[in-house]
């Protein structure tokens, strides 16, 4: 009836020599009946890590325990979550959480499934954070889009509250007091961003802040008190890591950047959604394994491996595995912009019908919109690269274009801007420049591709 | 139009004490307000500015950097197509276009503007994306998912749209549970992996 966590498995590894099945650690609400709710939450093992680090551990050894997992956050930066929690220990209260649940990167949704499915998993990872950081305030700021996740969470604070999870004395813990909120934003991609999450939930228009100060320290965090910042996945890995230990969750997946990842993929797959696996796993096991191949059989063009803000990989380097510490190191460099980048795991493919220079004109359309207009690199150049590309999209393009995008991009990305929006607005153009340039020197010679065969994308679209 | 009474008592009782400063309130009064008018006007914004301690052009510029806070009437239902790659590829453009041409407005205007029916019952414009790609092309209308709306599936949709709802549904992939399980032959179907297994 109970359904806890397997025990760990030793023999366990990344990639294609992964033995199946692969239990669930994070999804495994899906497919039950009100698993949102307390009662089935108890029922798989929930608030149990909590209950062991009240009962049986301190504050600090619960930080140890996170930092010895090597749990690297997963919103997309990979910053160890036990050393942020340990760096906002020791600057003074009191201190504030930051859920950051605003997941906005186009092809990245596992943070909605989890949401939806699990909100007690998402509160009992707070909880565990709380009482290591002593933190007593801790927010969920959701975008305005998911209204319903904000309902479910709602609901599952109200049921936390009534139980005594949430509230004073946490499971009689004389002082462990913690209060939980949602706040709901309003459409904005860069409240992604953590400076401008604090800002909007503050009240603000979502403008990047300039760092240092950073979140952890005085001075920079929420309403100016020492913060953690974490994402929705990054908490829902902690009490996993307390029930079963640090080995056990270092032992999973890739060795560098361990744990179960929430992978999501779409575009021209058969079967896109959300996929709990090792960190590691192939790009050619997920698109083939697991997401059903591709639509038409058409072979793989490009991926997007962390959605827009990272940068294209060839249709041909499919073996790469997808976790943070393999697509930020070389060879997946490419200076001046950087790494290609993991972001969440929200991956976009694009079979070899796909016009790239349409899609990209759309990333450049993205940014330009969401660009918070603090900082002057990206506010300029991400509408340059908007009507640049916009007017190569149309078939207006002339051969000196390709040059000014060059120039435009290199002057937005390589660490210019305040926040990562900017820097990384640029990735999605400038990769798709150096691996498909004959595609973009086509339509500024006129040769546009009439349409995106099978796709029945019109040139003109957008 | 003005803020009720309810919404005041609202936003003193509840959002004000939530957070440690009075302008943290600012987000959920402004989502309270809008929820009672559709739409946020000056007026509001003087009211509101009142309970929280805020000059009215400050809630203003607030209200303006989101896109979800409307500064105009609205029609009664607002219909979003995502237009970002995982619908674009999937064909969003055409959804778009085809939603236009049924409730008899102009997809091909161009910009990323709102467009609202003469009779004021809809209003449709593109958006970003809104997390639900494994049900591409999706729609958001009056804050609800909805999906996949192909082009063909447009009449549809617009007779009858709780069909399509995907509210609370989990993922494509996990039609039969949490478990991420390889798709039967796919050996057989898939293109041997380039270059040696990593």
């Amino acid at each position: 009836m109970t359904q806890t966590p397997p025990a760990a498995d030793a023999s366990i590894q990344h990639g294609a020599g992964q033995p199946l099945p692969w239990e669930p650690v994070l999804m495994t609400a899906v497919g039950r009946d009100g698993g949102r709710f307390l009662s089935d939450f108890l029922l798989r093992g929930g608030y149990q890590g909590l209950t062991k680090a009240v009962r049986e551990m301190d504050p600090d050894s619960v930080i140890k325990e996170v930092t010895d997992s090597k749990l690297l956050g997963r919103g997309g930066a990979g910053f160890p979550t036990g050393v942020k929690w340990g760096g906002t220990k020791r600057n003074p209260g009191p201190r504030h959480l930051v859920v950051n649940a605003d997941e906005s990167e186009p092809g990245t949704y596992g943070n909605r499934y989890a949401i939806d499915a699990d909100p007690h998993g998402l509160i009992e990872g707070m909880l565990v954070c709380c009482f290591a950081v002593g933190i007593e305030q801790a927010y969920i700021y959701i975008r305005g889009e998911n209204l319903y996740g904000a309902e479910v969470l709602e609901n599952a604070i109200k049921e936390a509250y009534a139980a005594g999870y949430i509230g004073k004395n946490i499971l009689g813990k004389e002082g462990f007091n913690v209060d939980i909120s949602v706040t709901r934003g309003a459409g904005a991609y860069v409240c992604g961003e953590e400076t401008a999450l604090m800002e909007s939930l503050e009240g603000r228009r979502a403008q990047p802040r300039i760092r240092p100060p950073f979140p952890i320290e005085v001075g920079g965090g929420l309403f100016g008190r020492p913060t953690v910042v974490n994402n929705v996945e990054t908490l829902m890995c902690v009490p996993h890591i307390v029930v079963r230990g640090a080995a056990w969750f270092a032992s999973i997946g890739a060795p560098a950047c361990p744990g179960p990842k929430l992978y999501t993929i779409s575009g021209h797959v058969n079967r896109p959604g959300v996929y709990e696996l090792p960190m590691g796993t192939t790009l050619y096991d997920l698109i083939y394994k697991y997401a059903g191949g591709m639509k038409r059989n058409q072979k793989v063009k490009a991926v997007s491996p962390g959605a827009l803000a990272c940068q294209l990989l060839p249709g041909t380097d499919l073996n790469v595995q997808m976790d943070t510490a393999t697509l930020t190191r070389p060879p997946h460099w490419h200076p001046p912009f950087g790494p290609v980048g993991f972001g969440a795991g929200g991956i976009i493919v694009y079979g070899e019908e796909t016009d790239i220079v349409q899609v990209v004109a759309r990333a450049a359309g993205f940014f330009a919109r969401e660009s918070c207009g603090k900082c002057v690199p990206c506010r300029e150049g991400t509408h340059w690269m908007q009507d640049v590309l916009g007017r190569i999209a149309h078939g207006h393009g002339r051969p000196r274009d390709l040059g000014i995008l060059e120039d435009v991009t290199r002057n937005i990305g390589g660490r210019k801007t305040l926040c990562a929006l900017g820097d990384f607005s640029v990735n999605s153009v400038a990769s798709a420049l150096r691996l498909f340039r004959p595609e973009f020197e086509a339509y500024c010679n006129g040769h546009a591709r009439s349409t995106a065969a099978g796709s029945g994308v019109p040139v003109a679209a957008g | 139009m003005s803020l009720s009474q309810a919404a005041r008592d609202r936003i003193v009782n509840e959002f004000i004490p939530r957070y440690p400063s009075k302008r943290a309130a600012l987000m959920p009064s402004l989502w309270l307000a809008q929820e009672e008018a559709g739409w946020l006007g000056t007026e509001v914004f003087e009211e509101v500015g009142e309970l929280l301690d805020l000059h009215a052009t400050d809630v203003a510029s607030v209200a303006s950097f989101y896109v979800m806070f409307h500064r105009r009437k609205i029609g009664d239902r607002l219909i979003e197509v995502c237009e970002n790659p995982s619908c674009f590829l999937n064909g969003s453009d055409q959804t778009h276009a085809r939603i236009c041409d049924r409730l008899g407005l102009d997809a091909g205007h161009g910009g990323h503007g709102m467009q609202t029916t003469p009779d004021g019952k809809f209003s449709v414009r593109p958006t970003e994306c809104l997390a639900a790609c494994d049900y591409a092309p999706v729609v958001q209308v009056d804050l609800r998912f909805y999906g996949p709306v192909h082009e063909a599936d447009v009449d549809a949709f617009l007779a009858n749209m709780e069909a399509f709802s995907i509210q609370g549904k989990p993922s494509v992939s996990m039609a039969n549970g949490p478990q991420a399980v390889p798709v039967e032959g796919w050996e057989t179907h898939a293109p041997p992996a380039p270059g040696s297994a990593a």
